[in-house]
C-alpha cells in the first residue's frame, strides 16, 4: 500500500457526478474507477440517477476497525510531511 | 514596533471588505494605511504603489476568475517598475491558495478563514503564533440546577406509588449482575489494575458469576471469537499518535451557545480507531461521546479484559479499553458509558465509575422491551445500577428506544419517568432523554407528514409541563429521518439540533452523516459533516425562538394525558414488573417484546 494511504484514518470517498444512462450503469462505472485504482474493499454509499446521470459517492475501505492502521505506525521524519 | 505604511488593494471588481477589516486592525495597532477603491487597472495600482512610500502592500482577490494571470501580471508590473525589492507584499481573499501566492513569488498568501491578526502579524514581520487553544471548554454537569420538581401533581403521585411498588418487590432479591458489580465493586481496585498487578480474589470471585465465556477467559486465556488483542507494537503506535495528537490539539465550541451541548456516539468494533474518532469528533467541536458496545455484550453475564478489538460495530466493554479511551479524552469532553440494556448493567456503572465516565445511561423498560433483557432481571439490576450510579456521581439519562421498536411516545415516557423517579428516589441525577425522530407511532399515526417540527416539539413540551429534568434529545436527533445522501442526512441532523436548541434542551446526540448507510462501518468525515452542519446552524439561527402552535399544544396535551393514563394502569396493576410482562409500558402489538435473556436469574439475596 503507497504510504500516504497509510494516512487515511477509515475509507476513502470519492465523490462526482458521473454522466450516465441509468442507475445501474453509473454504479457499475464508479465501482470500476475504484477497482481500476487499486482499491478492492469498494461500496457505493449514495447514488441517485436523474435525466443526465447519476450524482454518486462511492467508498474504497482502507482501514477497517480491527486491522493494523497506518496511521498507528510511529512517523519519522522523512514520513511528517511537516 | 515600527510604525509601517501600508497599502490595501482590492484586486477585484467588487470586493474589499476583507481588506477593510485588515485595515482596521492595522489602524488600531498603530499603523498606517491607504485603501485604494476596487478595480482599478493593474497599470494604475502599481502607479499608486511606485508614487507613495509605503513598505507593504497587501493585496486581495475575491473572484476566482482570471486570478492567475492578473496576479502573475501585477508581479510582472511591480518587478518592472522596479518596486518589488523595496515593498513586501502578500496576497489574501477568497480566491487566493497558499501554493498559488509562493508559485507567483508572493512573500505570502493568505487563504479563505485567515485572521486579521495574521495579517498584522506578516506586516509587522513578526511570526503568527496561534493561540494554541482559542476558547477554553470546561466540562459541565448539565443536571446541577434542576430541582426534579413536579409540576404535575397527579403524575407525581402515581410515579411515588410506582417508585414504592418497585422498591418493594426488589427487596432481597439480587442477580449474577448486580453480584459482579458488587464484586467489582469491592474487590477490583482501579490504582492496583494499572499498576498491573495481579487481582486473584476479584478473578476467583468474579467467574464464579459469570458466562463461560467469560469464565474462559479469566481461566484459560481464550478470547471472543470475534476478538483479538493488539500487538505491543500497535499499543506503542496509538500512544505516539495520541501524545501527537493532543500536542497540536485545539478544542472549539461548537457554538456560542451554552447550550445544547453535542454529543456523538462512537463504537467502530475498536478502541484504537474509536480514539481516532473521538479525536476527530473533538477537534470539530464535540462536547461529548458516548460509547456503544457490542449486542452480544448485552447478553452475556461478565465482562472481559484486555485490549481487544472487535470484527463488528460495537466496542468490547473492557477496562483496558476503557481506560485507553479514557487517557486520550480532552479534560473538556463529556464521556458517556452506556449500562441501560442487558446484563451488565451495574457492572458497567461501577466500571464506568472506577474508569472516571462522566454520564451513563440506565432505562429499565427500555432495555427490558427493545433489547431483549428479562424484565424482572433489569428492574432488579436498575436499582443496582442507579445506586452505584449515585456512588460514582455520575448522571444518567433515561432513554425511549422502545419508541423505535413502535411503541408509542405516551407509554416510552411513562417508563422513561418511572426510571427517572427511582433515580430520583434514590439519589440520582436522571437525565431525560426523549428520541427525537420519525418513529413508528408518527408513520402510522401521520404526524409527521407535514413537518417534523410540531411533534417533536409537543414531547418536549410535554415533559417539561410535568417535572423539571434536564433533557437530552437523542439518540441520535433525527433518527429515521436521515439517508445515505449525506447532504440531506447532515441538514436533516442539524435541523433536529437547530429544533431541540430552539426548545433549551440541554444536550443532544447527534449521528454521522453515514447514520442511514449500512454498507460497512461509518467513516471519520461522515462524522464531521454533521458537527460541521449542526454548527452552521446553531450559528444561523442563534438564540431565535419557536413559534407555540396549536398543533403542539394540542399533542402535548395527548401525551401528557397519555402518560397519566399509562401510570394509573400500572399503579391499578400493582406490580411494575408484571405490567412490563403485561405490555402495560409498551405491548407486543406495538412491537415489544418483554426480553428473555437473563430470566429466572433473580434470586434471593
Amino acid at each position: 500500500m503507497p504510504r500516504i494511504l497509510d494516512r487515511i484514518m477509515d475509507g476513502l470517498d470519492i465523490e462526482t457526478f458521473i454522466v450516465c444512462s441509468s442507475e445501474e450503469e453509473g454504479r457499475k462505472l464508479i465501482i470500476q474507477l475504484l477497482k481500476d485504482w487499486g482499491f478492492n474493499d469498494v461500496d457505493i454509499v449514495f447514488s441517485q440517477f436523474q435525466g443526465p446521470g447519476s450524482r454518486i459517492r462511492a467508498r474504497a475501505y482502507v482501514h477497517r476497525s480491527g486491522d493494523y492502521y497506518g496511521w498507528l505506525k510511529p512517523l519519522d521524519k522523512e514520513d511528517s510531511m511537516s | 514596533m515600527n510604525k509601517q505604511k501600508i497599502m490595501l488593494i482590492p484586486l477585484d471588481p467588487v470586493h474589499d471588505v476583507g481588506l477593510k477589516m485588515v485595515r482596521r486592525g492595522l489602524e488600531e495597532a498603530g499603523h498606517e494605511t491607504i485603501l485604494l477603491p476596487p478595480d482599478l487597472p493593474v497599470e494604475e495600482v502599481i502607479q499608486e504603489i511606485a508614487k507613495s512610500s509605503v513598505n507593504t502592500v497587501l493585496v486581495s482577490r475575491t473572484l476566482g476568475y482570471g486570478v492567475a494571470e492578473i496576479l502573475a501580471r501585477f508581479v510582472d508590473l511591480l518587478d518592472a517598475a522596479g518596486i518589488r525589492e523595496r515593498v513586501k507584499v502578500g496576497i489574501g481573499g477568497m480566491a487566493i491558495r497558499p501554493e498559488l501566492a509562493a508559485e507567483l513569488g508572493f512573500d505570502a498568501g493568505f487563504g479563505p478563514g485567515t485572521t486579521v491578526e495574521e495579517a498584522v502579524a506578516f506586516v509587522e514581520d513578526r511570526e503568527y503564533v496561534e493561540a494554541k487553544q482559542r476558547t477554553i471548554k470546561h466540562k459541565t454537569d448539565f443536571t446541577i440546577g434542576y430541582s426534579y420538581a413536579y409540576r404535575h401533581q397527579g403524575i407525581k403521585e402515581k410515579l411515588d406509588r410506582i417508585t414504592d411498588m418497585i422498591l418493594t418487590w426488589a427487596q432481597g432479591k439480587t442477580s449474577p449482575g448486580v453480584r459482579r458489580a458488587e464484586i467489582r465493586d469491592e474487590l477490583w481496585d482501579v490504582h492496583r489494575w494499572r499498576d498491573y498487578e495481579p487481582m486473584a480474589k476479584f478473578e476467583r470471585e468474579y467467574v464464579k458469576h459469570s458466562d463461560e465465556m467469560v469464565r474462559n477467559f479469566y481461566e484459560n486465556g481464550v478470547l471472543h471469537s470475534k476478538t483479538r488483542r493488539f500487538s505491543k507494537e500497535e499499543v506503542v503506535g496509538l500512544e505516539d499518535y495520541v501524545a501527537r495528537t493532543i500536542e497540536t490539539m485545539k478544542v472549539p465550541q461548537l457554538s456560542a451557545r451554552a447550550k445544547p451541548l453535542v454529543f456523538n456516539q462512537y463504537g467502530t468494533g475498536c478502541p484504537f480507531m474509536d480514539i481516532g474518532h473521538i479525536k476527530v469528533s473533538e477537534a470539530w467541536g464535540a462536547d461529548g461521546v458516548v460509547h456503544f458496545d457490542p449486542s452480544w455484550g448485552a447478553r452475556t453475564e461478565g465482562l472481559l479484559d484486555g485490549f481487544l478489538t472487535h470484527e463488528e460495530d460495537g466496542t468490547v466493554l473492557t477496562p483496558a479499553n476503557l481506560n485507553r479511551i479514557k487517557r486520550a479524552l480532552e479534560e473538556s469532553t463529556l464521556w458517556q458509558i452506556r449500562a441501560h440494556r442487558g446484563l451488565n448493567t451495574p457492572e458497567t456503572v461501577v466500571l464506568a465509575g472506577k474508569i472516571g465516565a462522566d454520564l451513563t445511561k440506565i432505562n429499565i423498560c427500555y432495555g427490558s422491551l427493545g433489547a431483549g433483557t428479562d424484565p424482572a432481571r433489569l428492574t432488579v439490576d436498575a436499582i443496582a445500577a442507579i445506586r452505584f450510579a449515585v456512588k460514582y456521581g455520575m448522571p444518567f439519562d433515561v432513554v425511549t428506544n422502545e419508541e423505535l421498536c413502535g411503541v408509542p411516545a405516551f407509554k416510552a415516557f411513562a417508563g422513561m419517568l418511572i426510571t427517572a423517579a427511582l433515580g430520583v428516589r434514590l439519589g440520582g441525577k436522571p437525565i431525560l432523554q426523549p428520541l427525537f425522530c420519525k418513529s413508528p407511532e408518527v408513520m402510522v399515526g401521520g404526524q409527521m407528514t407535514d413537518n417534523y417540527v410540531e411533534f417533536n416539539a409537543a414531547k418536549i413540551m410535554a415533559l417539561k409541563e410535568i417535572v423539571e429534568a434536564p433533557i437530552w434529545p437523542g439518540a441520535p436527533v433525527g433518527f429515521l429521518t436521515q439517508t445515505e445522501d449525506r447532504v440531506q442526512s447532515s441538514a436533516s441532523t442539524a435541523m433536529h439540533a437547530v429544533l431541540a436548541s430552539m426548545l433549551e434542551v440541554d444536550a443532544v446526540t447527534i449521528a454521522s452523516a453515514d447514520e442511514a448507510y449500512s454498507g460497512g462501518p461509518i467513516t471519520v468525515p461522515s462524522k464531521i459533516d454533521t458537527l460541521r452542519a449542526v454548527a452552521e446552524a446553531l450559528r444561523f439561527y442563534g438564540h431565535t425562538t419557536i413559534a407555540q402552535t396549536k398543533q403542539m399544544e394540542i399533542w402535548r396535551d395527548e401525551i401528557v394525558t397519555g402518560i397519566d393514563k399509562v401510570l394509573t394502569d400500572v399503579v391499578a396493576k400493582g406490580d411494575f414488573v408484571q405490567a412490563l410482562y403485561d405490555g402495560v409500558l409498551g405491548s407486543r402489538e406495538d412491537g415489544a417484546y418483554p426480553g428473555r435473556s437473563g430470566r429466572d436469574t433473580v434470586v434471593k439475596q
